[in-house]
């Protein structure tokens, strides 16, 4: 399809296409810093209900690579982008200047690198992006917020104490509640940002188990520091270095047999 | 390959692999010694063939301790997984290789204490046994320098150590028939044959695992064509 | 075995080290007590002084010829109204500006040059702030030396502190919260209405009150566009019985404040006056403390439940 054939040429990767279909494929992304090229003639596609995780040094942009599909770094100017993510089935063009990037944010949910959860209550947490969206229905909001507690694991935990400041709760919960603020408004894809990174062993496994219960509704794209965390949770793995996506491929076939050199030094420790 | 950030993880690797190498180097002088034994009927080499079949289970018993060490800290990927990988199995191979010679061991001293006269087949027996010892050493040459060409070419030789296994069982059971007191020591040659056969069977065993780390292809029950492919 | 180590010295070293510790530590109470011991001297004698005139009937006379007699009743209320204008101007202007600056203006050289003239504004002497009212409010607005003038003039003098205030509330937010909440699909209102404002509203008040505090004691401005300094009158009750129940014209009215009234007082040769003027900086002061007071009880209750 759109990705070069190096990336692809798998039976695996094969087999994949042909079961899966695409929700949203990258073609040609550029991504400019003012003048600085942060990424370079990116091309992937990230299937449907499937986890793709995108790991690299620090560095070589695999943040920057999350962050237009949500069109973030409209947020600071002298941001530009190049080329196009076209999310499915409507094929909109995610990046189009036509498309306004709040839109874009409706679509597809984020979730951060540190637990940002808004220094309100946990119910109002939630309920945020259902104000937003101008949703007044007292009880269409109390049964949404409910679900993605639900969703997000955390309804038991939390359900006596749902006026609570969310600040009560711990790293993990915290990390979780954002996780429900993003379920709450349905999105199609759901972005995570090293979402453990600042996380215990237990809360992020915790948050792993969640990721991998969550893509029978969502797609889910992860960016990781941690690749055997890529290697528990995602279905197809991304190494970029540079900028440049190296590889592209089936996850289980990218950690023991990977095609590119680059790839295979960066999963093993051999990058210095 | 080039090397690791962690210069311990490449020593532990190094290390790793060439007490692969001295186990595969321990066990082929233990084949040949049982096969001297066979020939000679050297009491003393056949009990010294016995007794050290178990420095070859403890190089096992520690080699697989390290291959969990190094799981277990580096957590290896790609290539040094599959590296890892294969080593737990080539050990369990080596090991059966020395079981093997003591079994050579211990069926020469069978017949040579049971006083036979002639032994049947010795040269024959002898020739699959040199084809066996070569495949071995082959398979630790491929794996010493990861060499997947050298190591296809192991895998089709096993073809001929088999055929020569049916022709020396046809032959025995002629003798069987001609002359029944010979039964209890064609049995026994039987036997030696037999062990001589599975030397080959895991030394090419142990050159799939090289195909293994070095493509990343699993190689096991395929046919020599489909591996040419 | 490691050698054993020199203790000796090593305690030796951290005794001269923390030597300088103390040293400094002495200067700093030193330099400290300079400063509050000279406030509550000078607090304490106006308080002394002015004791005698303090009370009820001082909060409710008007001034008068005759030093027993004189109260702060006009000046006072001058200054509450005058406060109320300059609030009612100062902080919708100098919020809105804040969160323009922080949340929706393009960070280009034209914001940065904006940015830098507050900033020097804040610093601006108060009497220059007075010419120019004179200037635009009395004269060309023709609001004549009235509340509203001064009120305006005031607003005008706080409204760099107001917004110097309301940006550092702002950036004090991380920026974590702004990508949460725009990540929702939230509009730049949205965000702002939702948590700029709430977040930033203890740093906002703060800043707010510390620059009533301060142009509740501005003289110099309020004395160039022409306060009065003795005044027998109320400006009208902004608030009335009959339709339409409120009153404006109290903006217009002539008026007094409570420095311009010690002012008064202090240039008087009589020494009764002087007792007067004491009583009356130590209700100005009392003033000033308590919206100081108001301002860390505010900031403490809005704070209590966000932290970063």
């Amino acid at each position: 399809m759109s990705a070069p054939d190096k990336l692809m040429n798998t039976e695996l990767m094969q087999e994949r296409e042909a079961a899966l279909a695409p929700k949203a494929e990258v073609q040609g992304l550029d991504f400019y810093y003012g003048e600085f090229r942060a990424l370079k003639g990116i091309s992937m596609t990230v299937y449907e209900k499937q986890v793709t995780a995108l790991i690299g040094p620090s560095g070589c942009g695999k943040s920057t690579f999350l962050r237009c599909f949500n069109r973030m770094h409209d947020l600071y100017p002298g941001n530009r982008y190049d080329g196009r993510i076209v999310l499915h089935p409507d094929n909109t063009d995610l990046l189009a200047s036509a498309v306004d990037p709040i839109e874009v944010r409706m679509r597809i949910g984020m979730v951060f690198q540190k637990p940002n959860p808004f220094p309100k209550s946990i119910f109002e947490n939630v309920a945020y992006g259902l104000r937003v969206r101008g949703e007044t229905s007292r009880r269409g909001i109390e049964e949404k917020v409910e679900q993605a507690l639900e969703d997000a694991a955390l309804f038991d935990e939390v359900k006596d104490r749902l006026h609570q400041p969310a600040y009560n709760l711990s790293g993990g919960q915290q990390q979780r509640l954002c996780i429900a603020r993003a379920l709450a408004t349905d999105p199609e894809l759901l972005l995570f940002d090293e979402p453990t990174s600042a996380l215990d062993p237990i809360a992020t496994s915790s948050i792993e188990e969640l990721i991998h219960d969550l893509k029978k509704q969502v797609t889910i794209l992860i960016v990781t520091h941690n690749m055997q965390q890529a290697a528990r949770v995602s279905d197809c793995t991304a190494y970029m270095y540079l900028g440049e996506l190296i590889e592209f491929g089936v996850t289980d076939e990218l950690f023991i047999k990977p095609k590119m050199k680059q790839t295979e030094d960066y999963i093993t420790g051999r990058f210095g | 390959m080039t090397e690791h950030a962690s210069k311990q993880y490449d020593l532990d690797l190094d290390s790793i692999r060439s007490r692969v190498l001295q186990m595969g180097g321990l066990v082929e002088s233990q084949i040949r010694r049982a096969l001297e034994a066979f020939g000679s009927g050297e009491r003393a080499l056949i009990e010294q063939v016995i007794a050290d079949d178990h420095r070859v289970n403890a190089m096992e018993v520690a080699l697989d301790g390290d291959c969990s060490q190094v799981i277990v800290k580096r957590q290896p990927a790609a290539g040094d997984l599959r590296m890892i990988f294969a080593i737990t199995k080539t050990v369990t191979d080596l090991e059966r290789i020395g079981d093997e010679a003591r079994k050579i061991a211990r069926m020469s001293r069978s017949i040579h204490e049971r006083g036979a006269q002639s032994v049947p087949l010795a040269v024959d027996v002898r020739h699959a046994a040199e084809l066996a010892i070569a495949m071995l050493q082959r398979s630790l040459d491929a794996f010493a320098r990861l060499d997947a060409e050298a190591a296809a070419e192991v895998i089709r030789a096993d073809a001929g150590i088999d055929s020569e296994f049916r022709s020396i069982l046809r032959q025995l059971i002629t003798f069987m028939m001609e002359d029944p007191r010979t039964i209890s020591t064609a049995l026994d040659i039987v036997w030696i044959a037999k062990a001589v056969e599975r030397i080959g069977d895991h030394a090419k065993n142990m050159a799939e695992y090289v195909i293994y780390i070095v493509k990343g292809t699993d190689v096991r029950h395929t046919s020599p064509e489909q591996l040419e492919a | 075995m490691t050698p054993a180590r020199d203790l000796g010295k090593i305690r030796a070293l951290i005794a001269r080290h923390k030597r300088w510790d103390m040293i400094f530590g002495l200067c700093g109470l030193l330099a400290l007590m300079i400063g509050v011991l000279t406030f509550s001297a000078l607090f304490l004698d106006m308080a002394l002084d002015g004791l005698p005139r303090l009370g009820w009937d001082f909060i409710t006379s008007f001034p008068s010829r005759k030093a027993g007699q004189a109260g702060i009743l006009s000046a006072w209320v001058g200054s509450a109204l005058v406060m109320l204008v300059t609030a009612f101007f100062a902080v919708p202007l100098g919020v809105a500006s804040g969160v323009y600056l922080e949340e929706y203006a393009r960070k280009n050289w034209i914001t940065d040059i904006i940015e830098i003239n507050i900033t020097n504004l804040a610093g601006v002497p108060s009497i220059v702030y007075g010419l120019l009212a004179l200037g635009l409010f009395v004269y060309q607005f023709d609001f004549g030396q009235s509340v509203l003038s001064a009120g305006l003039t005031l607003a005008l003098l706080i409204l760099p502190v107001v917004i110097v205030a309301t940006r550092e509330a702002i950036r004090s937010i991380p920026q974590a919260i702004r990508e949460g909440s725009y990540a929702c699909g939230a509009t730049q209102w949205q965000t702002v209405r939702y948590h700029i404002l709430p977040y930033s509203s203890a740093g906002i008040l703060t800043g707010i009150i510390i620059g009533m505090a301060r142009a509740i004691g501005e003289t110099a401005p309020v004395i160039t566009i022409g306060a009065l300094t003795f005044i027998a009158f109320l400006p009208p009750a902004p608030v009335q019985s009959t339709p339409p129940f409120l009153n404006f014209e109290w903006l217009f009215a002539g008026f007094t404040v409570m420095p311009i009234q010690m002012f008064n007082w202090t240039s008087r040769p009589e020494a009764a006056f002087l007792v007067n003027a004491a009583a009356a900086g130590f209700v100005l002061v009392a003033m000033t403390l308590a919206m100081n007071g108001a301002a860390i009880w505010l900031r403490y209750r809005l704070r209590r439940n966000i932290k970063w």
